[in-house]
């Protein structure tokens, strides 16, 4: 019997160039373009984010909700972000996202956003601590704040499924924007995206 | 040069003089292999005593963040800084031990090949399956006591915990759907009347086939709490259907848990159908499996009381040897330590590995001689027959001139030790808290059902090695020298031996046992006192001020019963309430 014994003498070589592999990768840093996709898993990214806020925010801003507002109103609407829950079943930061759905709208040039409650009380106390520092002509007066038109609010779900290495995750974000005076809901957005991930039972 | 027969009879009796002494030495350092982990063992003394960041320290000197034992690293200072309070460095350590867990989906060939010349020890340790739901229960508790203490932040912080409590909803599907879960039984129950009294006497190896780990009851009623909590009703709906189940149909038979567990389920569930309303159906045919006074519109608080520390793993050295009279490799175990750990080691031999089944007692009798099979009680046999030849050939049976160690895992035998424990409200006592998880159980039933493997892993792994370091003397020449071949024959037996540890890793400061009561208050704020009475007769009582507010309030609390009486940690530590 030949190869158990060819096997035996090749084994500890082959264990040794396994770890000599193993041991040749070093701790690497580069910087990449904060535009590019790097996809480590099928965990919600930065541009599922970035690319869910732009598509959510053309569909919104091509409904005609914004023009009735020009027409009656004479201004840029305003609007105030109320919730957006995460019910996924991933950690998202809701923050994040909010932030890039604020650009977008700013971006545009067509809508104007409310600072949020937390926000609006950080300021008005520093409006208070300026009439008491702050020269007259550099004052900023109380009572002279916009009110917001619309408010905007959502959820971003999930589902999984999962087979063996194989496992297809969709998150599904849904957007609604609420007329303040009516209650009216001038616009719903829907937004889809599909990830597949493959991990394989073996690696070296 | 010929030796005189003088000096070939001297040399002979140095030669059996020395193979004597190298036996007992063998024999003295398998003994010594067996200890356990101080630093590990000692994390956990520390926290019993209270010494908290003590306990921190004393794991961040045994494991590593980077290393081999990098998810004990996290999983024990996860616990521990959840113990202190400090629930966003908990939540902080748990995330990493998640990400971990996941990345271990992918089996390295190159570790395993590693191990199969060293030993399991030298492996990253990839952790137990029921691991992953206590981690996603312990960090969304970690989240609603964030929330409490964080209110500018609560809704987020709560929609935190949910995400964990779906996160575990999808790993505890893709289980049931590998293992079947607990189902309600297709045979009729005479059948498997007979059947459970049938199966120690056909087959007592059979006894073992329904211990495996195949959802978490437990797991999917406190996820039904935290999503009643926080109003997802539709979702505390399913998992409290999932947790009565499962309770009923094995869960709570397996881990010997009372049925109160199932019909506390029931009550919940029923609970929040009545709540969500249009499951009157539903809640008709519930009607006999639930207690009709709990079904009221009071405020609940959900008391978890974990209490223990799960058993140690520790490990038992055998001895491999060949008897070259019945042509067989012979396991014999070579107990070591205290007179308690002595006799479960043999129990735990006898148990699972002796040759004290019918069969292994004929085989035995027809291979060998009468000896064998009174030896089977203490001794695994493994007949070659035919074979004995070409293990010769190999330089196997030439290998195990001196033995091997096979180093394998066991467990103490679980003890009640807790009599009673129960609730005290507002000065008058109220319930009884009952089990609802035995962490204890499981991590006996995981080592029992992973002893066979785990024994034909070393098995195979020893031989290996020993045939290896056969071939590379034959290589060198020494063994041509009776003195020095024989020095150099215990050498590599030695080496072999230092290196065949078995795996005693794993997640340490966990409870022995979960227990859970719920109670109907009013809102506002409540003294509560579990008092635990263990069967030494020496009560612990822990007290908290809690704030009951909303649907569900929820109490969790950690009892460590080998603490000392006047440690501060037996008596009011990690204690936290949320609402």
């Amino acid at each position: 019997m030949k190869k158990p014994s060819n096997i035996i003498k090749l084994t500890p070589i082959l264990i040794a160039c396994s770890l000599v592999l193993t041991g040749c990768k070093t701790t690497e840093v580069r910087r990449v373009d904060a535009n590019q996709e790097v996809a480590l898993s099928d965990k919600w990214n930065g541009k599922d984010s970035q690319l869910v806020s732009e598509a959510m925010i053309n569909d919104m801003l091509s409904f005609p909700w914004v023009r009735d507002h020009l027409t009656k109103e004479g201004t840029r609407p305003a609007i105030i972000i109320q919730s957006v829950r995460n019910k996924s079943h991933q950690h998202i930061a809701v923050d994040t996202f909010l932030n890039d759905l604020k650009r977008s709208i700013l971006r545009s040039g067509q809508a104007d956003f409310v600072a949020s409650a937390d926000l609006r009380g950080e300021i008005r106390n520093e409006r208070k601590d300026q009439e008491l520092n702050a020269s007259l002509e550099t004052q900023n007066e109380m009572g002279q704040e916009q009110g917001a038109d619309y408010a905007l609010s959502g959820t971003i779900n999930s589902f999984v499924d999962e087979q063996g290495g194989s496992r297809v995750t969709f998150y599904q974000v849904d957007l609604r924007l609420i007329d303040m005076t009516t209650n009216r809901e001038v616009w719903n957005g829907q937004k889809k995206i599909q990830k597949v991930q493959e991990r394989s039972s073996y690696g070296f | 040069m010929k030796l005189s027969a003088k000096d070939a009879s001297l040399n002979s009796i140095t030669t059996q003089v020395l193979k004597l002494f190298l036996l007992l030495a063998t024999l003295t350092c398998l003994s010594a292999c067996n200890v356990t982990h101080f630093e590990k063992n000692n994390a956990i003394s520390l926290a019993q005593k209270g010494e908290l960041t003590s306990a921190r320290t004393a794991i961040k000197r045994h494991y590593s963040s980077q290393g081999k034992n990098r998810l004990l690293y996290h999983l024990e200072l996860a616990t521990y800084f959840q113990l202190e309070k400090d629930y966003q460095q908990s939540n902080k350590h748990l995330t990493h031990a998640k990400d971990l867990l996941e990345s271990f989906y992918t089996v390295s060939l190159s570790e395993t090949a590693l191990s199969q010349f060293s030993g399991p020890t030298y492996t990253t340790f990839h952790g137990q399956k029921y691991y992953r739901p206590l981690l996603h229960v312990m960090k969304a508790l970690n989240y609603n006591a964030l929330a409490i203490a964080q209110p500018e932040n609560r809704p987020a912080l709560q929609d935190s915990a949910l995400v964990e409590m779906r996160q575990l909803n999808l790993y505890l599907e893709a289980l049931t759907d590998e293992t079947g879960g607990y189902n309600p039984s297709v045979n009729d129950k005479l059948t498997n009347q007979i059947y459970a009294i049938l199966k120690p006497i056909l087959a007592p190896k059979a006894l073992l086939s329904n211990i495996d780990y195949r959802d978490d009851a437990f797991a999917h009623y406190l996820s039904g709490v935290i999503n009643e909590q926080n109003g997802e009703l539709d979702s505390a709906r399913l998992q409290y259907q999932r947790a009565a189940s499962a309770y009923e149909n094995g869960f709570a038979e397996q881990y010997q848990l009372p049925p109160d567990t199932t019909k506390q389920a029931y009550n919940n569930l029923a609970r929040v159908m009545t709540k969500s309303g249009g499951y009157e159906i539903e809640l008709e045919r519930l009607k006999g499996k639930i207690d009709p006074q709990q079904q009221n519109h009071l405020s609940q608080l959900t008391v978890i009381q974990n209490i223990g520390v799960a058993p140690q793993r520790k490990q038992f050295n055998l001895v491999l040897t060949a008897d070259h009279d019945s042509k067989a490799l012979v396991m014999t175990p070579i107990p070591f330590g205290t007179h308690a750990e002595r006799q479960a080691q043999i129990q735990w031999f006898q148990m699972l590995f002796a040759d004290t089944s019918i069969f292994d007692m004929i085989q035995n009798y027809t291979m060998g001689d009468g000896s064998d099979v009174a030896l089977g009680f203490v001794t695994k046999r493994l007949p070659l027959g035919g074979l004995w030849d070409n293990a010769k050939k190999v330089g196997l049976i030439d290998a195990l001139q001196y033995g091997a160690r096979i180093s394998v895992t066991y467990l103490a035998p679980p003890k009640e030790r807790i009599k009673s424990t129960e609730i005290w409200v507002n000065g008058q006592k109220h319930s009884q808290l009952h089990p609802f998880h035995s962490i204890e159980l499981l991590t006996v039933q995981n080592a029992l059902k992973n002893a066979n493997t785990e024994i034909q892993l070393a098995l195979t792994r020893e031989i290996v090695k020993a045939i290896s370091a056969q071939k590379l003397l034959q290589k060198t020449g020494l063994q041509q020298h009776e003195v020095f071949g024989s020095l150099a024959k215990f050498a590599t037996s030695a080496v072999n031996a230092v290196t065949a540890a078995a795996d005693t890793r794993q997640w340490q400061s966990l409870p022995a046992q979960i227990r859970v009561a719920q109670i109907p208050l009013p809102t506002g704020e409540h003294n509560i006192i579990i008092k635990t009475q263990l069967n030494s007769g020496r009560v612990i009582n822990q007290t908290e001020q809690v704030n009951v507010s909303g649907q569900m309030s929820l109490w969790q609390t950690r009892t460590f019963i080998d603490a000392p009486p006047q440690s501060k940690s037996s008596t009011s530590s990690s204690i936290f309430n949320l609402d």
